[in-house]
């Protein structure tokens, strides 16, 4: 990857979120700040002013020991009003005062959790929460002979400056900043990756899902970038397989012809032998000229079933014979099967024993295929173990289903008539790996009993 | 005699196969391609055809004679492989022989078609005792000369093992071909059917001898 490219690249798209959110974070906090204190400084002056009142403590308690200092020998009526005037001056403060008896007089405004009488205990504990509280308190005495006492509450936050309350949120601010630029952060990020896996699965669904002719389709290719890239790529090579595939049926086609003719011409000149051997049978012939046109006769029967299991595996080993498997009854298919050979058998005079399970047993198999299979079987039974005369069918409904043929022939190492050359069992066991199915043998010179049940095999979901 | 249509490019194996045919009874008509085969096929009591015929494949022409006369049977020869020629299938053929034929075996299935289609409609079929004519729906007892009563499935299976004569019929395949639906697993009905039938029809319905029961596999009646 060229480095000039990088604008086509995802990592950069990715990086320029990342640097986006780095820059972001240091301006968050100046530009809540503006934000916050934008109102407030745009309001009117006058607040301010009223603002500016309370601000300094010590000035208010210089100024409200004053006003004590003032009211010495005042009658009560006086201390009210003074009091009234004062509130008038500082709206937002609250202002009471006690007399010498401890009794609550004016309460601007009332609040209830002063008591009407001031125990000395009370006093003290007023005393000690006020000092450094919130509401800030002044408490001054009346004159100097200690006439009770006036008390001056302000909440605190009244008295700080704009500034300082928003300093006081300042924790809260930072957080809250942070945290939002990290949550767009992530969020970006998530919308990035999601739109990354969303392009991926489209593409992983066009590879796991082929068309009919089992290559993948092609995909849209929207962007330049990583994925883009890989989808063109993925194009490439679903073009590439296709012609392949192309080629491959168009030479599945030749080798199938060649098959055909090379069958054709090989087997035309037999028949023309055949056919004229057994015009020799009719003409006067010694008994060793007979013997001859029998062996010529065996011989090509021999020589055309050569030629069949030969082409027939070549046909069947590159896979060119379509296999098509679904659910069949294999008792109903044997059935069907072993009712067209019975009178096979019967004519040449076998003991025939059958044993088929009244319920139904399914394999997914082709039944065209399996049929093959039996037939091979029954038919080397009956070339081959003619002297046993016995044939036994069975289908076994347990584990899964199994199929036995056997019979009382010389066994498979014995010697036959016409022995084939192991072309045709080893067309029978292809035919039986593929459809999933296995053979067991057991052979003795009293006979030969063949097996066919399922292999046990772990289901893959299908490839390709 | 049984008119013969036999086609076949290989003129040593036609030569030899026509004349052979023909030493056996048989009027033969033997055509080297497939032209002008489906104006004879009218006058045909069987084909025998050639897969690998020049111009126009065996397997099209046997279609196309089929679909003109499918009363007349069609049995393919073949110099393929079977595999091969499973492909393509035997849908339309009656029979399949592959070469190299033997001349004895090839007489045997013509006959055996022959036999199977040759039964006009209305042609009476003798088993044991019995006549049974398709045509009428009747089935009448040569003692007696009466009919005897069947009811309608009896009547149809009966003339279900005509159409098979000497195949082993299973009672799946009676059970479809009769009632035209699936067989349902452990159904007895072509059981009963069959006991029913041979009370009418066989002279010790314990001993039954003309629906022989092959046990395990099904029924069949011979002729």
């Amino acid at each position: 990857m060229k480095f000039f490219k990088l604008k086509n690249s995802l990592l950069s798209k990715y990086l320029l979120i990342i640097l986006f959110a780095l820059v972001l974070l240091p301006f968050t906090f100046p530009v809540i700040m503006i934000i916050i204190s934008l109102p407030i400084n745009q309001g009117d002056g006058g607040f301010i002013a009223v603002e500016e009142r309370y601000k300094d403590g010590l000035k208010l308690e210089r100024m409200w020991h004053k006003e004590a200092g003032q009211l010495e020998g005042a009658s009560d009526a006086e201390i009210d009003s003074r009091l009234m005037g004062l509130k008038e001056q500082y709206p937002k403060a609250r202002l009471f005062w006690v007399d010498d008896a401890g009794r609550t007089r004016l309460q601007l405004p009332v609040n209830p959790e002063i008591p009407a009488t001031w125990t000395p205990f009370y006093t003290i504990q007023f005393m000690k929460e006020r000092i450094n509280g919130d509401p800030f308190t002044i408490v001054a005495f009346i004159g100097k002979k200690q006439d009770g006492f006036m008390v001056f509450e302000i909440p605190r936050t009244i008295m700080k400056p704009v500034g300082a309350r928003v300093m006081d949120s300042y924790n809260t601010i930072i957080i809250g900043g942070t945290l939002l630029v990290l949550g767009l952060f992530l969020f970006v990020s998530l919308l990035f990756f999601y739109r990354i896996r969303r392009r991926l699965v489209r593409l992983q669904t066009a590879m796991t899902e082929p068309t009919e002719s089992g290559i993948p389709g092609v995909v849209e290719a929207l962007n330049s970038d990583e994925i883009g890239r890989l989808e063109t790529a993925f194009n490439g090579m679903v073009e590439k397989l296709e012609s392949s595939r192309l080629r491959e049926a168009e030479e599945e086609s030749l080798r199938k012809e060649l098959i055909a003719k090379l069958s054709h011409d090989l087997r035309t000149p037999l028949t023309t032998i055949r056919s004229h051997a057994y015009s020799l049978r009719t003409e006067q012939l010694t008994d060793k000229g007979a013997e001859s046109i029998d062996l010529i006769d065996r011989k090509i029967v021999y020589l055309s079933q050569l030629i069949e299991n030969l082409f027939s595996y070549s046909l069947l080993s590159a896979g060119k014979y379509p296999y098509r498997p679904r659910s069949v009854d294999i008792v109903r298919m044997a059935k069907t099967l072993f009712a067209g050979w019975y009178p096979v058998f019967e004519q040449e005079g076998f003991t025939i024993e059958l044993d088929l399970p009244e319920e139904s047993v399914h394999w997914t198999i082709d039944p065209e295929w399996l049929e093959r299979v039996l037939d091979n079987y029954c038919q080397n039974a009956m070339r081959h173990a003619k002297i046993g005369r016995y044939i036994r069918l069975e289908v076994s409904s347990e584990s899964g289903g199994r199929i036995i043929i056997a019979d009382h022939g010389p066994g498979m190492g014995g010697d036959s008539a016409d022995k084939g050359a192991g072309l045709g069992l080893s067309i029978v066991s292809l035919m039986l790996k593929e459809m999933g199915l296995r053979s067991v043998v057991s052979s003795s010179g009293k006979g030969t009993t063949i097996s066919i049940m399922r292999v046990e095999r772990i289901e893959f979901p299908p490839i390709g | 005699m049984k008119n013969v249509l036999y086609i076949e490019d290989d003129r040593e194996i036609g030569q030899w196969t026509a004349s052979d045919l023909e030493k056996r009874g048989y009027a033969v008509e033997w055509l080297t391609s497939g032209e002008g085969a489906l104006e004879r096929i009218q006058t045909a009591d069987i084909v025998v055809l050639d897969v690998m015929l020049p111009g126009l494949d065996g397997f099209t022409i046997g279609q196309r004679l089929k679909k003109e006369a499918p009363g007349v049977p069609v049995l393919m020869l073949s110099a393929r492989t079977s595999v091969d020629d499973k492909l393509q299938g035997l849908h339309f053929a009656d029979d399949y022989l592959t070469k190299p034929f033997h001349p004895d075996e090839l007489a045997a299935r013509i006959d055996v078609l022959l036999r199977r289609f040759g039964q006009p409609a209305g042609q009476e079929v003798r088993l044991g005792h019995l006549t049974v004519r398709p045509d009428r729906q009747t089935v009448i007892d040569n003692r007696t000369g009466d009919e005897i009563p069947l009811t309608a499935k009896q009547l149809q299976i009966l003339l279900y093992f005509l159409k098979h004569p000497n195949q082993i019929m299973t009672k799946e395949q009676i059970y479809e071909a009769v009632w035209g639906e699936p067989y349902m697993e452990g159904d007895k009905t072509v059981m009963v059917h069959i006991r029913y039938l041979r009370e009418r029809i066989e002279l010790d319905p314990g001993a039954p001898t003309i629906i022989e029961t092959i046990r395990g596999l099904g029924y069949r009646v011979r002729q």
